[in-house]
C-alpha cells in the first residue's frame, strides 16, 4: 500500500522498479545523454573524457559547494514556474522577478539600517513583496483584460530588468568603479554561510523549507486542491464554484515571491552585492523552467530534476575547463531532454487514444 | 454469395481488460447490421479491428472472402472501409469539398489540388446519393447534422463498400435521424453494407436488417431485426430485463417554487424572456434540439453566466450570486459538458468527487489541511452507494468509461440531497444499464422532495422522468405539456417550431 499524492490508497504495482526506470524523465535524460555522446563524437571529443568531466566539474573537490550554492536560485526558479503552472498559468517573467527580488535585496540591506537578524529578514521580505507585485501584475491583465499570463509575465519582464539595471547603474551604484554594481551589502545583511563553506549559505535550507512548504500546500491542503483543479480544468474549477481569478492571481504572485526570494538569495550571499547581469546570465529561469518539465507533473519530482539539471549547468563549466568540451554542450543536453521529454509525452498521448 | 467482410474468432486484450472474446461477425452485402451493447462491452473495439485502428491479439479478417491484416485505416480505407466517427473529424478551416476529397484529391498538371473538379465531384456525389450540401463552403459554419453528411460523403467518395457508423444520431434531431437513415437504406439497396453502432433500441428495430449483441467482450445475441423485440435485444444486452423507474403522485402540487425563473433571456435582446418554476418533488423537463438555448439557461440558473430578468432559489434572489453562493445555498448541477465542466479528467476520481464541498468541515482539517482519509472514505461510500466501476478511487477519472464517469458526477450532486437539482442530458453517451440506473436516481431525487429541473434533447427520457415537460426553440419556451400529454408526436413537432 502506497499513498498518492491525493490522500487516497492504493496497491503498490509489482513492477514499480519497470515503472520508474521507463517514467519518460528518466527515459529522457538517459536519451539526451546517448544523443549527447553522439554529438559529442560528431563535434570530435571523446564521450569517455567528456562525461567524467562534467561530473567532476559538478561534485569533484572543491565544486560541490559551488554547485549547492547554484542549486538554490535553480530550485528556486523552478519554484517560481511550478507555482503557478499547477493552476495552469505559465510564468515566464522569471528573469524580471528575479532581478527586481535581487536589487530591491540590496537597496533594503544598503538604505535601510536595521538591527541584527531583522537586517536579513527584511531584505528578503521585501524582495518576495517586489517579485510577488511584478508577477501578481500578470493576473488581474489575464482575467480581467484577457491577456494570457504566460504572455503578460514575459512582457513585464523585460522592462523590470531594464528597470533593476537602471538602480544598479545610477541611484544605487558603487562610485568609482567602471562596473555596474552595488557596493558591498554590510556584514549584518549577509546571509551567514553554512558550516564554514565558501559559497554554501543560510539560503540553501531557506529554499528547502519553502519547498516542503510547497509541497505540503500542493498535495495536503484545500488551497492546493484548489489550485490544482483549476490547472486541470478551468471551466470545472468554475463550475465547482472557486474564486477562479484570485487563485489563478494568487499563484502567480506566489511564483513571483519565489522568483523575487531567489533574487535575494543570490544577492545576500557571495560576492555579496548585485552585480548587473550577473542574476539571469547563469539562466537560472529557463532552468527552472526546464526542471519543472522535466518533472513532468509530480511536485515531488521537481528538487530532484532541479537539482540534475544543475549538475549539468555548473559541471559544463568544469568540463570546458578539464576537457576543453564547450560549455554549450550542455545547453545541448538539455534541450535534448526537453524535446525528449515533450516527444515521450506525445507518444504517450498518441498510443492512448 | 460470399459475405463482404466476415471477422472470425476476434480476441483484443488491453492489459487485463478482456475487450473481444473471440467474437464472430459477418457483414453481408447491401444488409444494414446494427452492432449493439453497453459501453465497454467492446463495440468500438471491434470496429477498430475492422477498421485497422487495433490489431486482434487472435482471430482472422475476411474481406471478399479473401484473408486481410489492416495495418492501419488507410489499408482498410483502401479495402473499400468507411468510417464515420461519432464525433466529427473534419478540418473546420476547409470547404466540404476540400475535406471530402482529402487524400484522394484530383489535382492539376501543376500538381496542386484542383479545387473546381472537387467541388463539382463533391456535389454529383451529394446529388447521387440525395445528401445535399453546399461544396464550397466552409465546414466550420455548418451545423453537426450538416457535417457529419459531410464525413458520409467522405467515405463515399472514397468508394467505400463497407460503411461503419459509430453512434451517427447522437448528434441529430429526430428529423436529421430520420433523413440519414433513409439515406442509408438507398445505399444499402445499392449494395454498399452498413455497420451501424449505436445504443438507441428504437434505431435498431427500425432501420437495421440484422442485430449482433455484445456484451463483456462477448457475442451474447444474434437476430435477426423483423423478428426480434426491444425487450429481447435488451435481455441480450444487459442480461436481464429492464425494470420502469417508480413513479408516485407528487405530494404537495401547490408548494412555492424551489427555483424559479422569471424573465430570463436566452439570446435574443427583444424577446420578453423564459419565465417557469419548479417545485419540490418535481421533476421539470426541458425539451428541445441540441443549441435552443439550454446552455445559456443553465448558466443563467447556475450563475457560470450572466442572468437577465430573476432567477430565486428558495426563495432568495440570486440573479446576480456566484456559483459557491447558490451551491451553497442548496444547488446541485449536473452539465452536460462532462469532459470540460462536469469532471477535471486528468485528476483522480476522489478528488472529482469532493468537488464544491472541500471547504466543507467534514474535508477542511486546521490550518487549511485536506483530510486526505476524508476525502477517501468519501469517494468510497459513493462508489459502492452509486455503483461506480473502478480500479481504485485514486485512478485518473479519465480512465472510467463515460458511464461511470457519469455516475461519479451524478453520485457527487445528488448525495448532497440539495433542494434543487438541474441536471442536463443525464443519459448522453451512456448504455442502457447506466441508463436505468441514472433514471432510477433522478426519479429518487424527486421522492426525495427535490425539484429537479431536467434538460434532455432525448425525449423518452423527458418522457418517462418529467411531471411537466416544456419545450425549448430558438431560445424561448414554446409549449408546456403534462406528462400524460406529452406524446413523441407533440413534443416533436413543437422542437421543430411546428407548432407553438
Amino acid at each position: 500500500m502506497s499513498v498518492t499524492a491525493d490522500g487516497v490508497r492504493t496497491r503498490r504495482p509489482r513492477n514499480a522498479l519497470r515503472r520508474v526506470v521507463l517514467a519518460p524523465p528518466v527515459l529522457a535524460v538517459a536519451g539526451a545523454a546517448l544523443l549527447g555522446a553522439l554529438v559529442m563524437a560528431a563535434a570530435g571529443v571523446s564521450p569517455g573524457t567528456a562525461y567524467p568531466a562534467l561530473v567532476r566539474g559538478a561534485i569533484g573537490g572543491g565544486n560541490l559547494s559551488y554547485t549547492i550554492a547554484s542549486y538554490v536560485p535553480t530550485l528556486g526558479m523552478a519554484l517560481a514556474f511550478a507555482i503557478p503552472f499547477r493552476a495552469g498559468e505559465f510564468n515566464l517573467g522569471g528573469d524580471g522577478q528575479l532581478t527586481l527580488g535581487g536589487i530591491t535585496a540590496a537597496a533594503v540591506a544598503l538604505k535601510m539600517p536595521l538591527p541584527g537578524v531583522l537586517a536579513v529578514a527584511g531584505a528578503l521580505v521585501a524582495a518576495v513583496l517586489a517579485g510577488a507585485l511584478t508577477a501578481g501584475i500578470s493576473g488581474p491583465l489575464a482575467t480581467r483584460l484577457g491577456l494570457p499570463a504566460i504572455v503578460g509575465t514575459l512582457l513585464i519582464s523585460t522592462p523590470a530588468t531594464a528597470l533593476a539595471s537602471y538602480l544598479v547603474r545610477f541611484p544605487l551604484a558603487e562610485k568609482g568603479t567602471g562596473i555596474a554594481e552595488t557596493p558591498l551589502l554590510p556584514e549584518r545583511a549577509q546571509l551567514p554561510p553554512l558550516g564554514g563553506s565558501e559559497y554554501v549559505t543560510a539560503g540553501l535550507p531557506i529554499i528547502l523549507l519553502v519547498t516542503l512548504a510547497w509541497l505540503w500546500v500542493d498535495g495536503g491542503t484545500v488551497l492546493g486542491y484548489e489550485i490544482r483543479a483549476l490547472g486541470a480544468g478551468r471551466e470545472f474549477a468554475r463550475y465547482g464554484g472557486l474564486p477562479v481569478a484570485r487563485l489563478a492571481t494568487s499563484s502567480l504572485a506566489a511564483g513571483g515571491a519565489l522568483a523575487g526570494l531567489s533574487g535575494a538569495l543570490i544577492v545576500l550571499a557571495q560576492p555579496y552585492r548585485y552585480v548587473d547581469g550577473a542574476l539571469t546570465s547563469p539562466g537560472y529561469t529557463f532552468t527552472g523552467v526546464a526542471a519543472v518539465l522535466l518533472a513532468a507533473g509530480r511536485p515531488r519530482a521537481v528538487p530532484v530534476t532541479a537539482a540534475l539539471l544543475t549538475v549539468l549547468q555548473v559541471g559544463g563549466e568544469g568540463m570546458e575547463r578539464d576537457a576543453g568540451v564547450p560549455g554549450q554542450l550542455t545547453q545541448v543536453l538539455e534541450g535534448l531532454i526537453i524535446v525528449l521529454v515533450a516527444v515521450l509525452a506525445t507518444a504517450r498521448r498518441l498510443r492512448r487514444s | 454469395m460470399t459475405p463482404a467482410a466476415e471477422l472470425s474468432g476476434i480476441t483484443k486484450r488491453f492489459g487485463s481488460v478482456l475487450a473481444n472474446d473471440s467474437v464472430d461477425l459477418t457483414v453481408l452485402r447491401g444488409e444494414i447490421h446494427a452492432v449493439v451493447g453497453e459501453n465497454g462491452a467492446g463495440k468500438s473495439t471491434l470496429m477498430s479491428v475492422l477498421y485497422g485502428l487495433y490489431r486482434p491479439d487472435a482471430g482472422t479478417v475476411l474481406r471478399d472472402g479473401r484473408p486481410v491484416r489492416f495495418r492501419s485505416p488507410a489499408d482498410a480505407i483502401a479495402a473499400g472501409l468507411g468510417m464515420v466517427h461519432q464525433r466529427v473529424r473534419l478540418f473546420p478551416e476547409l470547404t466540404v469539398a476540400e475535406n471530402v476529397v482529402l487524400g484522394a484529391e484530383p489535382v492539376t498538371r501543376r500538381g496542386l489540388l484542383d479545387r473546381t473538379s472537387a467541388v463539382r465531384r463533391v456535389t454529383e456525389l451529394a446529388e447521387r446519393y440525395g445528401l445535399p450540401v453546399d461544396a464550397s463552403a466552409p465546414v466550420g459554419g455548418l451545423p453537426v447534422g450538416l457535417r457529419q453528411r459531410v464525413e458520409l460523403l467522405k467515405a463515399l467518395h472514397r468508394q467505400a463498400e463497407i460503411l461503419i457508423l459509430d453512434e451517427p444520431t447522437s448528434v441529430l434531431t429526430p428529423a436529421q435521424a430520420a433523413r440519414l437513415f433513409a439515406v442509408l437504406r438507398t445505399l444499402a439497396e445499392t449494395g454498399t453494407s452498413i455497420l451501424l453502432i449505436t445504443h438507441k433500441l428504437g434505431e435498431v428495430l427500425e432501420t437495421s436488417d440484422r442485430v449482433t449483441v455484445l456484451r463483456d467482450g462477448q457475442v451474447t445475441g444474434r437476430f435477426v431485426t423483423a423478428e426480434t423485440s426491444a425487450a429481447e435485444l435488451v435481455h441480450a444486452m444487459i442480461g436481464r430485463n429492464l425494470a420502469p423507474a417508480p413513479r408516485r403522485p407528487r405530494e404537495r402540487p401547490d408548494a412555492p417554487y424551489a427555483l424559479e425563473a422569471r424573465g430570463v433571456r436566452l439570446g435574443n435582446t427583444e424577446d420578453p424572456g423564459v419565465t417557469f418554476g419548479v417545485r419540490p418533488g418535481e421533476i421539470v423537463g426541458i425539451a428541445g434540439v441540441a443549441g435552443s438555448g439550454q446552455r445559456p439557461l443553465v448558466d443563467a440558473l447556475t450563475g457560470l453566466g450572466p442572468a437577465t430578468g430573476t432567477v430565486e432559489l428558495l426563495g432568495a434572489d440570486v440573479t446576480s450570486a456566484g456559483v459557491a453562493t447558490r451551491r451553497r445555498l442548496g444547488l446541485a448541477y449536473v452539465p452536460d459538458d462532462r469532459d470540460g465542466r462536469a469532471t477535471a479528467p486528468a485528476l483522480s476520481l476522489a478528488r472529482n468527487l469532493v468537488m464544491g464541498d472541500q471547504r466543507t468541515p467534514e474535508l477542511r482539517g486546521p490550518l487549511g489541511g485536506l483530510r486526505g482519509r476524508a476525502v477517501a472514505a468519501r469517494a468510497a461510500d459513493l462508489v459502492t452507494r452509486f455503483g461506480i466501476r473502478t480500479a481504485s478511487a485514486g485512478v485518473p477519472l479519465s480512465t472510467l468509461s463515460g458511464g461511470n464517469a457519469q455516475k461519479a458526477v451524478l453520485a457527487r450532486e445528488l448525495a448532497r440531497r440539495t433542494p434543487v437539482v438541474i441536471v442536463e442530458e443525464p443519459t448522453q453517451g451512456v448504455d442502457v444499464g447506466a441508463q436505468e440506473q441514472i433514471h432510477a436516481l433522478i426519479a429518487e431525487a424527486r421522492e426525495n422532495g427535490q425539484a429537479v429541473l431536467l434538460l434532455s434533447s432525448e425525449l423518452s427520457e423527458v418522457r418517462a422522468l418529467a411531471d411537466r415537460v416544456l419545450v425549448l426553440f430558438e431560445g424561448r419556451l414554446v409549449a408546456e405539456f403534462a406528462a400524460a400529454e406529452a406524446t413523441e408526436a407533440a413534443l416533436g413537432a413543437a422542437m421543430t417550431g411546428v407548432a407553438a
